[in-house]
C-alpha cells in the first residue's frame, strides 16, 4: 500500500474545507492515518486507488464525499500541434508511449512535492518498479517539438539529472544511482529507449533517468509528460491520473499527436448498471433515485435510464473500475458501512467436521490421557534437524523451497519426531519428566497428510514405557490389522525399537532414541519417542 | 496443638539435652541434620523450640596454596635464586618468573634498571607470606587473606551450624506428656480391612505445606483457541475443509483473479517450489477472465495470461486457495464452509511476523446472500469470539468486491483490525459455474491468540516453553 503525504494548507485550499473534517472522513473511504504532524499527515491508500496518490486526487474525492462538489469532474483536452514519433525498433524493448502537454502551471513547493510523490507512488503501484510503466516530466520551454522516442545505441551521451558532465547510457547504468537501481529492466537489450527533441537534445532515458536539460523547477509553467511502458492500459491509466491531477492543480491539458494519433483521452468510460442488482448484492433498498446521489458523491456521473438501469460515467482516473461490482462497492462506501443493517441470512446448513480433524482431536485426547502435553511446532524445518541429527537418510518425501528465508526453514517437515526433540532441546532447563506430543500436517512430496508423534525425557525413560504407550494408543484407535515388527531405524537404539506395520507397509516407529541423537539435540537424559502415520485410521 | 510425630520425638530428645546442635540431635534421632532442622522449624513455628543459625568461615588452602606453603610463594622461590644481579632475559626463564616478578617488585625485593634486576639487600617476609603461614597453621585472619584469595591459593568455606533449644513453652508441653506412638501415614489394606486403623496414631497432614506440583497432560493453549473457533463455526452450521500445503500457482493466485504481475506473487513474498503442477480442466476460462473479463461485465486485466506461470507451485499463501477449490467442487447452493489451516509467507521472522501461521477462512454461498449478511456473520462470529464491539471499514483485497475490514474493540489497545472479508468477485466465481454471491472472510487466528493469551512474541506458540504451557490455565471465560 502507498503512503501519501498530505500538506494541510494545500489540501484545505484544494478541498475548500478544514483539515479536521477531511481527516475524519478519510478513514470512511478506507484510508488509514499513519501519522499526524504539525503541517501534514501521512495516509495509507489502497493499491487499486492510484487516483488518491496525490493531494489533488484526495481533495477531488473529498469534495465529493463531503458534498462540496459532486458528480463527474471533466477535463477538457485542448488541441496542439505538438508531435511525437515512436521508433518501431522499440517493439521488443519498451514499445508503448503516452504523452500530454500541461500548460499554465504555477508551481509552489507543496504542489511540486505532491506531483513528485505521485510520480514515485505510481512507479510502484502501476509501474511495478518502473518495469511496466515509467513517467517523465519535462520543462517544455527547454526543448523543441517534434519529439522522437527511439531505440538508441548504448554509447549515446547526455547529461543525466543531478549531473554536470555527459555520460553514455552504459555509464549511467553502471555509475548513476538511478541507473544502478533500475539497470535490470533494460541492460539485456542491444539498444536503449531514448527520447530526443527536434534538435536531437536528450529529454530522457526511460525508464532510468531524465536529462538535466528538462529539469522541472518552481519557474516551470509548461510541461511535457512522457509515459513509457510495456502495457497499453497501464500507460494510458497513468497518463490519465497524472493529467487529471495537474488539471486539479490548475493546469490546462493539451493533446500530443503520437504517430498521427491524438492523445490523451480524458473522457469518462460509460457503464450501464442495474440498480436492482446492486440492491440485491448489498442488501440495501436502493432505487435509481437514491443510488444516483450516492454515485455522484463518489465522483461518478450518473443518469437514470429505462427501468432499474442507470448510466454511470466512470472518470478517466478510476483505473480500478473493472466490473459493475466495483461501482457497487463505491455505492456501499458512499452509503456508509456503519449504516448497514448487519443481519444473518436464513440459509440452513448442517456443519460437519473434517474427518482428519476429528481423528486428530481423538488422538490428542488419547495422548493427553497418557500424560502427554501438546506442542504445535513449525511445519517448516531443514534437513539437518529432519535427517542429519536423526541419523536418517534424506527422505524422497522432502520438498525444498527455492528461496528459503533462512537455513532454518528450507523444507516442509516430513516427520514430527525431530520437531519434538527440538522443543525438548529448548526446554532442558525445565523440570523432568517432560512428555510432549504433536498431531499435525506433514508432506509426502506435494501431498499433505497427518501424523502423530510423542517424545518423553526423564531419567528412567525406557523401551518398556514407550512400547506400553504405543500399545495403548493403538488399542484406543481400535484398528486390529496393525502389527509390531522388528525395525532398524538408526534414530533409535538397536534392539530397543519397533516398527508399526500396516500389512507389509511401515506406518510408524517407536523406541529409545539413539544416544548420539540425544546428544545431537543437546539432551542429557534417556529419550523415548514414537511416530504414527494417521492415514490407516481414516 | 497437633504435633507431628517427628516434632514430638525432637521435643522429647531436647527434654534431656535442653539445647543441642542439629547434627547431635540427628544422631540421637537416627536421621540427618537437614531433617532435624526442618522439624525444628515446624516446632519453632509453634513456639516450642528456638532455632539459631551460626556461620563459621574456614580458610582452606587450594592444591597450589598447599604447594607454596611448603616450598614458599613463587616470589620467594625466585628471589632466592637471584644472586646479586641478573639480566631480565635470564630471570624470565625461571618457570615461576611470570607470577613472581610483579610481586618481587611490589615487595621491593628487586629493582629493575635497564633490563637488569638487582636484588635488595634484605627481602623481609611479605604480608602474603605471613597470611599463608597463619592459614597453614590454622589461625587465619580474614583481613589478611584477600590477596591470597584473588591469587587462587585460598578458598573460603562456610560452615553452618544449627543450634536448637527448647523453650519454656516446649518444656511445659513435654511435662504435660505427649503421645510418642509412631504415626501412621499411608493406610495399608490390612489396617483398613481389620479396622486396626482405629488403634493407630494417624498422622495429620498440614495444609500449610504446599503440595508437590504435578502437571497434567493437556492440549496446547493455542489448540484450545483453535478448537473453540472450530466448535463455534460447526455450531453455526459451517462444514470444515482442508487441503495440501503445496498448491499450484493457479489455485493460489490465478483462480483468485490475482494479476500475474501482482507484487504478492514475487519471490520475495512467496515460497516457490521447483515443481510443475498440472492445470485443472477448464483453465481456459481463467485465462479469458484475466485477459478480457470472460463473459462478465469485467474488463479483465488485459495483456496475455501466461499458462506457464500458473503451472508453478507454492506453499499456500492464504487459505483462500482452499476455499476456491471447495467452491469449485460444490458449485450448488447452499454452501457454508470453513478451513483453519497454516499458511506461508516469505517474511523475516520477528516477534510479530512468522513465515507460517494459522488462517481461518469462512465462506457462505447461497441465493440472495448480501453484503449486509456478510456484516451480520462477522458481527456474530466476533461476538462469539468474545469481542462485543465490532465495526466495519472499507478495505481492498484483489479477489473480493465489495471488501470490508472488521475492527474489534480491545481494552487497552483500542480498535484492532482483525482479518478481512468481502464478496468474491464475479471474476473469481463465474469460471467455476458459481452463479450466486460468495461471502468470504479470513482471519489470522494467531493474532487473536496473542490478544487472548497476552503474548508478546508469536514464536511462543510454535517453539513453546513447556513451563508456559504448564502454567497457562486450560479454562478461560469467553
Amino acid at each position: 500500500m502507498a503512503i501519501i503525504t498530505l500538506n494541510y494548507e494545500y489540501l484545505e485550499r484544494l478541498t475548500k474545507t478544514d483539515k479536521d473534517t477531511i481527516l475524519k472522513a478519510l478513514p470512511m473511504i478506507g484510508s488509514d492515518i499513519e501519522r499526524l504532524e504539525e503541517d501534514h499527515a501521512d495516509l495509507e491508500f489502497f493499491p487499486d486507488r492510484t487516483d488518491l496518490y496525490s493531494v489533488e486526487g484526495v481533495a477531488r474525492a473529498m469534495r465529493g464525499f463531503l458534498g462540496i462538489e459532486t458528480g463527474l469532474p471533466e477535463y477538457p483536452v485542448l488541441e496542439s500541434e505538438i508531435r511525437f514519433s515512436v521508433d518501431p525498433a522499440l517493439a521488443g524493448i519498451r514499445p508503448i508511449l503516452g504523452s500530454a502537454v500541461i500548460r499554465n502551471l504555477r508551481f509552489d513547493d507543496a504542489s511540486i512535492e505532491s506531483v513528485m510523490a505521485l510520480q514515485e507512488a505510481l512507479h510502484w503501484a502501476i509501474g511495478r518498479g518502473r518495469s511496466k510503466v515509467a513517467i517523465g516530466l519535462h520543462d517544455l520551454s527547454a526543448i523543441t517539438p517534434p519529439f522522437h522516442y527511439i531505440a538508441s545505441p548504448r554509447d549515446r551521451q547526455f547529461v543525466p539529472l543531478d549531473y554536470t558532465e555527459p555520460m553514455t547510457m552504459d555509464q549511467i547504468l553502471a555509475d548513476h544511482p538511478k541507473g544502478r537501481a533500475y539497470a535490470g529492466i533494460v541492460e539485456h537489450f542491444d539498444r536503449f529507449p531514448l527520447i530526443v527533441d527536434a534538435n536531437d537534445q536528450v529529454l530522457s532515458f526511460p525508464p532510468i533517468i531524465n536529462g538535466e536539460l528538462t529539469r522541472v523547477t518552481s519557474d516551470t509553467t509548461d510541461i511535457l509528460l512522457d509515459v513509457t511502458g510495456t502495457d497499453e492500459r497501464a500507460v494510458q491509466n497513468t497518463v490519465a491520473i497524472i493529467c487529471s491531477a495537474f488539471a486539479e492543480a490548475g493546469g490546462t491539458i493539451q493533446s500530443v499527436i503520437i504517430d498521427g494519433q491524438k492523445t490523451p483521452s480524458l473522457a469518462p468510460v460509460e457503464r450501464i448498471i442495474d440498480c436492482d442488482e446492486c440492491a440485491r448484492l448489498l442488501g440495501l433498498p436502493l432505487t435509481p433515485e437514491s443510488i444516483i446521489p450516492l454515485l455522484e458523491k463518489m465522483r461518478f456521473g450518473a443518469e437514470p435510464l429505462e427501468g432499474s438501469n442507470v448510466l454511470v460515467r466512470v472518470p478517466c482516473f478510476r483505473a480500478d473500475i473493472m466490473h459493475d461490482w466495483d461501482i457497487f462497492e463505491d455505492v456501499a462506501i458512499a452509503y456508509g458501512f456503519d449504516r448497514f443493517p448487519a443481519t444473518l441470512p436464513p440459509t440452513f446448513t448442517i456443519g460437519t467436521e473434517d474427518p482428519a480433524s476429528r481423528l486428530a482431536r481423538i488422538v490428542s485426547g488419547i495422548a493427553i490421557g497418557l500424560g502427554y502435553t501438546e506442542v504445535m511446532p513449525f511445519t517448516l524445518t531443514n534437513e539437518r534437524v529432519s535427517y542429519q541429527l536423526m541419523q536418517r537418510p534424506r527422505s524422497d518425501a522432502a520438498l525444498t523451497v527455492l528461496h528459503p528465508i533462512s537455513i532454518e526453514n528450507t523444507m516442509v517437515r516430513t516427520d514430527l519426531l525431530p520437531m519434538l526433540l527440538e522443543i525438548l532441546q529448548l526446554n532442558t532447563h525445565r523440570e523432568l519428566p517432560q512428555r510432549i506430543f504433536a498431531v499435525g500436517d506433514v508432506n509426502d512430496g506435494a501431498i499433505t497428510y497427518q501424523k502423530v508423534a510423542g517424545a518423553a525425557i526423564h531419567p528412567s525413560a525406557d523401551f518398556s514405557e514407550i512400547y506400553a504407550t504405543v500399545d495403548a494408543i493403538l488399542r484406543e484407535l481400535g484398528v486390529e490389522t496393525l502389527t509390531i515388527a522388528e525395525s532398524d531405524d538408526p534414530a533409535f537404539l538397536s534392539g530397543r525399537q519397533g516398527a508399526i506395520m500396516n500389512g507389509s507397509e511401515k506406518t510408524g516407529c517407536f523406541g529409545e532414541l539413539h544416544p548420539d541423537v540425544i546428544v545431537g539435540f543437546d539432551l542429557e537424559h534417556p529419550v523415548i519417542g514414537f511416530e504414527i502415520d494417521l492415514r490407516p485410521f481414516l | 496443638m497437633e504435633l507431628t510425630a517427628n516434632e514430638k520425638r525432637l521435643l522429647a530428645e531436647l527434654g534431656n539435652l535442653g539445647s543441642a546442635e542439629a547434627s547431635v540431635l540427628a544422631d540421637a534421632l537416627s536421621t540427618d541434620a537437614a531433617a532435624v532442622v526442618q522439624w525444628a522449624h515446624l516446632a519453632a513455628g509453634r513456639g516450642l523450640v528456638q532455632v539459631s543459625r551460626e556461620v563459621q568461615e574456614e580458610y582452606r588452602l587450594t592444591e597450589e596454596g598447599e604447594a607454596y606453603a611448603r616450598d614458599g610463594l613463587p616470589e620467594r622461590q625466585v628471589v632466592g635464586s637471584i644472586d646479586g644481579e641478573i639480566p631480565m632475559g635470564e630471570l624470565s626463564r625461571h618457570p615461576l618468573a611470570k607470577v613472581a616478578i610483579g610481586w618481587m617488585r611490589k615487595n621491593n625485593w628487586i629493582t629493575i634498571d635497564r633490563g637488569i634486576a638487582k636484588k635488595a639487600d634484605s627481602t623481609p617476609e611479605s604480608p602474603e607470606e605471613l597470611a599463608l603461614k597463619k592459614i597453614a597453621a590454622g589461625v587465619a585472619d580474614p583481613g589478611e587473606c584477600g590477596e591470597l584469595k584473588s591469587r587462587g591459593l585460598v578458598t573460603v568455606h562456610e560452615e553452618v551450624r544449627w543450634i536448637i533449644e527448647i523453650t519454656p513453652d516446649g518444656k511445659k508441653l513435654l511435662e504435660a506428656g505427649i503421645d510418642l506412638r509412631p504415626e501412621v501415614g499411608t493406610l495399608t489394606r490390612e489396617q483398613i480391612i481389620s479396622g486396626s486403623w482405629r488403634d493407630e496414631a494417624l498422622r495429620r497432614y498440614s495444609l500449610a505445606t504446599p503440595p508437590r506440583r504435578i502437571y497434567p497432560g493437556k492440549p496446547h493453549p493455542y489448540r484450545q483457541i483453535l478448537d473453540e473457533v472450530r466448535t463455534l463455526l460447526l455450531e453455526m452450521g459451517f462444514s470444515e475443509f482442508s487441503g495440501n500445503i503445496v498448491q499450484s500457482v493457479f489455485w493460489n493466485f490465478d483462480a483468485l483473479f490475482q494479476p500475474q504481475d501482482h507484487p504478492a506473487r514475487e519471490m520475495q513474498d512467496t515460497f516457490y517450489l521447483d515443481l510443475t503442477s498440472p492445470l485443472p480442466d477448464g483453465w481456459e476460462k481463467i485465462r479469458d477472465m484475466h485477459e478480457h473479463g470472460g463473459e462478465t461485465s469485467s474488463t479483465g486485466w488485459g495483456g496475455s495470461w501466461d499458462r506457464r506461470k500458473a503451472e508453478g507451485s507454492v506453499l499456500r499463501t492464504h487459505s483462500t486457495a482452499l476455499s476456491i477449490q471447495y467452491l469449485a467442487a460444490h458449485p450448488e447452493p447452499p454452501v457454508k464452509g470453513f478451513s483453519l489451516s497454516r499458511v506461508y509467507r516469505r517474511e523475516s521472522i520477528d516477534p510479530t511476523h512468522l513465515a507460517e501461521f494459522e488462517q481461518l477462512e469462512g465462506i457462505v454461498m447461497d441465493e440472495y446472500v448480501t453484503f449486509s449478511h456478510l456484516l451480520g456473520f462477522l458481527k456474530e462470529f466476533y461476538h462469539r469470539m468474545g469481542f462485543p464491539d465490532v465495526r466495519f471499514r472499507p478495505a481492498y483485497f484483489p479477489y473480493t468486491e465489495p471488501s470490508v475490514e472488521p475492527e474489534v474493540w480491545v481494552d487497552g489497545l483500542g480498535w484492532v483490525e482483525l482479518g478481512g472479508a468481502g464478496i468474491f468477485r464475479e471474476e473469481v466465481t463465474s469460471p467455476f459455474g458459481i452463479s450466486h454471491p460468495v461471502l468470504a472472510w479470513g482471519l489470522g487466528i494467531s493474532r487473536v491468540a496473542m490478544l487472548r493469551l497476552g503474548l508478546k512474541d508469536l514464536r511462543q506458540l510454535y517453539k513453546s516453553d513447556i513451563d508456559w504451557i504448564r502454567n497457562t490455565p486450560s479454562y478461560r471465560r469467553i
